[in-house]
């Protein structure tokens, strides 16, 4: 199994935790990722509120490169498989816009084919490597744990664009913690919005966002929660003190990464898998491991 | 035909007798031809008269009969019963969110259309115009932006599980926006984009971009897509908000290495307010996880440039 690999920005800076762990479980699942190191960042969503032809210019570049290669798009980050998705889709169902970009690209000596398809690790794990194989590969399950899947909005929202689950009834997160031997925990928030696209314009509200959806899932229990995005996890674990300060919450909840998490039940030593660098300490779910 | 028997949990709230609302439910034989209005519809004349709720026109035009079916905000009547049941092994039926309950299922709309009148949402004729005998056309590509956003049929279904709406009341909403936009975009509406200044105490930059207007509208509006839109002619037009100097921040990064510089954008973006995070970016630095503002840029760097140069160029001349 082979794919061009997009990290995105915040795998690469902030959350390097989340690069690194990623490349030790993909190789010891056998996935080969090709880094597309030339590639720009997607945009998060905020380039297209300021020239939005760039948007798609510059991820349609990304897909040429990854087509270039003959592979396939992993992404780690909810935001980058969002925003991605939805250039593609908006590319591959407009024709006019298909050709003014490949325009564009031609006078970097490029061609964006509408090939490409473009997956998160998450749909990667239950969907090409499955679920059951993954299972096997397990040898520390997560049996001691409750774990509180979020979503977050990017991976299931607009369905039409990614393609990928019901963003009603999402179900991905639950399965591949089941699979990992955890056992999820429900609660209202896990589809909802992090905080994190306002958190340098409506901080206040922010925080609001983030400090509910930890209480939801501290309230179901949960030993810690886990994301697929690196954004989500800015606001879930390094604003996570100021953020239930705020609404005077006396509570915390370690948050992973989904590569960690699938790490950990691998048998990774979490030393690897770069939990020192959480805000919230992980100590007490590590403990006796 | 599939026919089976399932449960609808409804919330019930009646002013004149009830302290707080209560959950009562009621088991109704459904066929998979059967919406969620034909089932309340079937309670209603079979079951409990009581039970109230807004209906018109059956067929998803009028916007009377949004509810949240299983916590999402739908039409009763475009929702199959059948496949609610079958999902979530029960039909959880529930008021819109946003707004304040009257009775049952119905919703003081108050708030969502205060925010509707608080973006002026006409067209504002240019009185030079009055009497013309010459036909104002607008272009294909403005024709397109105003059939798509006047589709909206004000059912208050993304005002209801707006994220964004739930914890800052200021926010006016993604209808309010979306209805904004269209006029914005619209050659024949004299005010235009001097629209756009008031849209920044409104909240224009509040909204999360999580999805919930555009994944449950009815009549597949996307108001996300007009908020962004929106925020694209207001950073063009000069707007230096915190919303603005982010999204301008963004695109010095990305032209400058490729990448996000994440200090760059956070201190560019925040001003002097980073002073409130210093105790943040001290326990960053300490494990590790503070981000290097001295970012090289990825290879092939001139190729980016290139295209963003090239584009500015062409929209110059």
């Amino acid at each position: 199994m082979r794919f061009a690999y997009y990290p995105g920005c915040v795998a690469k800076s902030t959350a390097t935790e989340l690069y690194d762990s990623t490349a030790l479980v993909a190789q010891k699942l056998g996935i080969e990722l090709v880094e597309l190191t030339a590639a720009s960042c997607c945009g998060a969503g905020v380039i297209n509120e300021g020239e939005p032809y760039w948007n798609i210019v510059l991820n349609a570049r990304t897909f040429a490169m990854a087509e270039d290669l003959g592979l396939d798009i992993l992404t780690i980050c909810s935001t980058c498989q969002g925003v991605l998705s939805q250039v593609k889709w908006q590319l591959d169902q407009d024709p006019k816009m298909m050709e003014k970009t490949n325009e564009t690209l031609a006078k970097i000596s490029m061609k964006y084919q509408g090939k490409v398809k473009i997956k998160h690790l998450q749909c990667v794990l239950t969907e090409d490597y499955g679920l059951g194989k993954l299972e096997e590969q397990v040898v520390k399950p997560l049996k001691r744990f409750k774990v509180a899947p979020f979503y977050g909005c990017y991976q299931l929202r607009p369905v039409e664009a990614l393609q990928f689950e019901s963003h009603e009834k999402p179900a991905s997160l639950e399965q591949l913690i089941s699979a990992l031997g955890g056992e999820p925990v429900d609660y209202e928030g896990r589809t909802k919005c992090c905080g994190f696209p306002i958190l340098f314009v409506q901080r206040d509200t922010a925080f609001e966002m983030a400090a509910t959806y930890l209480n939801e899932a501290k309230k179901a229990n949960a030993d810690f929660m886990v994301t697929p995005c690196p954004l989500c996890h800015i606001s879930l674990d390094i604003y996570q003190k100021k953020a239930l300060n705020q609404m005077k919450l006396g509570i915390n909840l370690p948050v992973m990464h989904l590569s960690q998490m699938v790490g950990y039940a691998l048998g990774l030593a979490p030393q690897k898998l770069g939990f020192s660098r959480h805000m919230v300490s992980m100590a007490e779910v590590l403990r006796g491991s | 035909m599939t026919t089976q028997e399932a449960s609808f949990r409804i919330l019930r709230f009646n002013p004149e007798k009830d302290e707080k609302s209560h959950y009562e439910t009621y088991r109704v034989k459904i066929d998979n031809r059967m919406t969620v209005l034909d089932a309340l519809e079937d309670i209603k004349h079979t079951q409990d008269a009581a039970l109230t709720f807004r209906r018109s026109c059956r067929s998803g035009i009028c916007g009377s009969c949004a509810m949240k079916v299983n916590s999402l905000a739908k039409l009763a009547c475009k929702t199959r019963a059948l496949a609610e049941a079958d999902s979530y092994g029960e039909v959880l039926v529930e008021p819109m969110e946003n707004m304040t309950v009257i009775r049952d299922l119905v919703v003081d709309m108050g708030p969502f259309w205060r925010e509707i009148d608080r973006g002026n949402p006409w067209l504002e004729w240019d009185k030079n115009l009055e009497g013309s005998i010459k036909e104002n056309l607008i272009t294909d590509q403005q024709q397109q932006v105003a059939a798509k956003l006047a589709d909206c049929i004000m059912c208050g279904c993304c005002f209801s599980d707006c994220v964004s709406r739930v914890f800052d009341k200021n926010f006016t909403g993604p209808a309010s926006l979306a209805k904004i936009h269209r006029f914005v975009a619209d050659s024949r509406d004299k005010v235009g984009v001097k629209r756009l200044p008031a849209l920044v105490g409104m909240g224009l930059w509040s909204c999360t971009h999580c999805y919930f207007c555009w994944s449950q509208c009815p009549r597949d509006v996307r108001p996300v897509v007009a908020i962004s839109a929106l925020r694209a002619l207001s950073f063009k037009a000069g707007d230096r908000s915190h919303g603005a100097r982010h999204v301008d921040a963004f695109m010095t990064s990305i032209e400058r290495t490729g990448m996000l510089n994440e200090a760059s954008l956070y201190l560019r973006t925040m001003g002097w307010t980073t002073v409130r995070d210093l105790d943040l970016i001290l326990k960053m630095i300490a494990k590790g996880k503070a981000p290097s503002p001295f970012l090289k840029p990825v290879p092939k760097i001139e190729e980016i440039r290139s295209i963003m140069q090239a584009d500015r160029k062409r929209k110059e001349t």
